[in-house]
């Protein structure tokens, strides 16, 4: 009989080669987990109803409803609106358009959970003015990587719905979790931009007037992130459900109000991200296969033991090993699937250092978002230097000196677990943990 | 709005005009699975709003849900749409690009007969079980396991034929416009 060890081995490096040799990712997992499966006494029928059972998560159905939101919004071309307002914002700032791009990706994240869609409107939209204006084309492709990375950190963020879906861990929380880590990466980047990167071309600061007309123009999109929070802080609606009413806000409000001619192309877009939601979806499917077999196989109990003995406990060590193993893992495969894949890992870690399940959940998230612009398997980074037009090489090497920013980031989210706790304390309080105050008003807080 | 230009016209060396009504037609199927669940959800939460809240819609739901990621894999599988971790063999050429091709998709195909036979046995299991509140047996979502593995197979033998006979490599947009 195979040993344990042996067929973990085996399917991790199964699914590395065959995803590495040019199988798509979902098919590359499920290939590794059926032939994994020959090896044990589990049936092949009932792994494929794990792909089933993967996908029949009623928390997911928010994903596609977060990826239609920014599709809308980038199709029907009401961006523009956001980027004129940041440009009055911050445009007069040294290095402007680098900090419109890291604004602008503030404003967006807060409407869209995906980090692809920001790379399109940043790179269709800002990159050739940011060329035109002098700007390296491996600084403004590693920028807007980067930047972009806070769609999975602002709220709503797709990542924090699988990550809550499958960990059992409060959406809301971890989205309320997310901003102050969101926050420090986007102000991280406009100091980097305004110390280390192109000046840019010098503008005037834009007047009282010319900052309220921009702001009127983009107020109808920037209503949406107050409906989806508001929704979800007030108990009104689960994340789903807020994602839906941004959609009909979008297609009901947005589209017709500032983009009317859009509305024919509409069948189109739903069509477009019909498709575009069933790829992640597939793969979270498949990566519960390879995780249920990495559970039974009792790899993510061996690995749990050996990290809760290296750190003797101490939770900030656990976070640390945890946060070297995703650096590792996010180069080289998805986010998604990674989420899915180590989970009970991290249950397990959570639970033995006694650690609050969300604030975890927001280190991961951190973690995994800096691996959308590290090699070889930086998505963002691979998507903004194919838009941008320059070799990954180049666009890897402008990034560089941005991991500093990310560094910054994860270490604060660790080592400052109060802050980063703070606002779903306030807005969320049982979220993470709080109990309502038997002898008064109030909650306790662990 | 014309619906065949759905229809993704890039690789179209490795595709069967016969076969472009099915694209459309899981294009369309993907459309109105998300508009459908889209519909649901917001007619849930206006009818729990009023009280007479619906409870079959959260079936209804997933329904639209779990069928519209099935389309949406095997038309991401014609559109070569899906997610890679390194996309090998488009930097290579000659023979070593066929083989990686060839061996890429026999792969995915060995997986789409595993989704067909494994499903089938789930979709026969599949009756045992009901889903509430409308006593219809699970079989009716697991069925879209071994229909996605069929549709998967049939698209990956409609580009390892193309591809053997054209070649893999994208064919200048002049050649493009051959019928197949």
């Amino acid at each position: 009989m195979t040993s344990n060890g042996t067929l973990i081995v085996l399917m991790g490096f199964l699914f590395l080669f065959l995803g590495y040799m040019g199988v798509p990712v979902a098919f590359a997992l499920m290939a590794s987990v059926i032939v994994v499966t020959m090896f044990t006494p589990v049936s092949q029928a009932s792994m494929i109803a794990q792909l089933f059972n993967g996908m029949d998560v009623e928390a997911l159905l928010a994903v596609p409803f977060f990826l239609l939101v920014g599709d809308l919004m980038t199709s029907a071309n009401v961006t523009v609106r956001m980027i004129a307002l940041s440009q009055t914002l911050v445009g007069h700032w040294r290095g402007g358009l680098a900090q419109v791009v890291t604004l602008f990706s503030m404003f967006f994240a807060g409407i869209s959970g995906s980090s692809a869609a920001d790379v399109a409107v940043l790179s269709r939209t800002l990159a050739p003015e940011m060329g035109r204006e002098g700007y390296d084309k491996g600084f403004t492709a590693a920028l807007i990587a980067s930047a972009a990375t806070m769609a999975n950190l602002i709220p709503p963020s797709i990542m924090a719905v699988v990550y809550g879906a499958t960990g059992n861990v409060s959406i809301g929380g971890l989205f309320l979790g997310g901003v102050v880590p969101g926050l420090v990466v986007g102000f991280g980047l406009m100091i980097y931009s305004h110390f280390f990167g192109p000046v840019g071309v010098k503008r005037m600061r834009a007047t009282p007037a010319a900052i309220a007309t921009a702001t009127k123009a983009a107020a109808i999109p920037l209503m949406i992130p107050l409906i989806i929070m508001g929704g979800i802080l007030t108990g009104k609606f689960t994340p789903t459900e807020a994602g839906v009413i941004a959609v009909a806000y979008i297609v009901l409000v947005v589209i017709p109000l500032l983009n009317f001619g859009h509305l024919k192309n509409l069948p189109r877009d739903m069509a477009m991200t019909g498709l575009l939601y069933s790829i992640p979806l597939i793969t979270i499917g498949a990566a519960s296969m390879f995780g249920w077999m990495l559970a039974y196989l009792r790899g993510p109990a061996m690995v749990s033991e050996w990290l809760s003995q290296l750190a003797g406990g101490d939770p900030f060590i656990i976070m640390l090993l945890l946060v070297g193993l995703f650096v590792i893992v996010g180069d080289f495969i998805d986010a998604i699937p990674a989420i899915i894949i180590f989970m009970p890992l991290i249950i397990d870690l959570t639970k033995n250092a006694d650690i609050n399940p969300v604030h975890m959940g927001v280190v991961i998230i951190v973690t995994l978002a800096f691996g959308l612009i590290t090699p070889p398997y930086g998505l963002c980074l691979l998507m903004s230097a194919k838009f941008v037009g320059i070799k990954f090489s180049r666009a890897m090497l402008a990034s560089l000196p941005i991991y500093l920013v990310f560094f910054g980031a994860i270490a604060f989210t660790i080592f400052f677990p109060e802050v980063v706790l703070w606002l779903p304390r306030k807005l969320l309080p049982q979220s993470v943990g709080c109990f309502a105050n038997p002898n008064g008003s109030g909650y306790i807080c662990p | 709005m014309r619906f065949d230009r759905l229809v993704l016209q890039e690789q179209r060396h490795l595709k069967w005009r016969a076969l472009d009504w099915l694209e459309n037609l899981l294009m369309i199927l993907c459309g109105i699975a998300i508009s459908g669940f889209c519909l649901l959800v917001l007619g849930d939460i206006i009818t729990r709003a009023i009280g007479r809240p619906w409870l079959w819609v959260q079936e209804a739901t997933m329904t639209f849900f779990i069928y519209g990621i099935f389309s949406g894999v095997a038309a991401a599988t014609r559109r070569n749409d899906h997610l890679y971790l390194a996309v090998l063999a488009e930097s290579l050429s000659g023979n070593r690009r066929l083989f990686f091709e060839i061996f890429n998709r026999l792969v995915v195909l060995a997986v789409a007969f595993c989704m067909i036979y494994f499903g089938y046995l789930n979709f026969l299991d599949g009756f045992k079980s009901l889903r509430m509140p409308s006593m219809t047996p699970i079989a009716t979502l697991y069925a879209a396991i071994p229909l996605c593995g069929a549709l998967v197979a049939l698209f990956i033998v409609e580009q390892v034929v193309n591809g053997w006979r054209n070649g893999f490599p994208d064919k200048p947009a002049e050649e493009q416009r051959i019928p197949l």
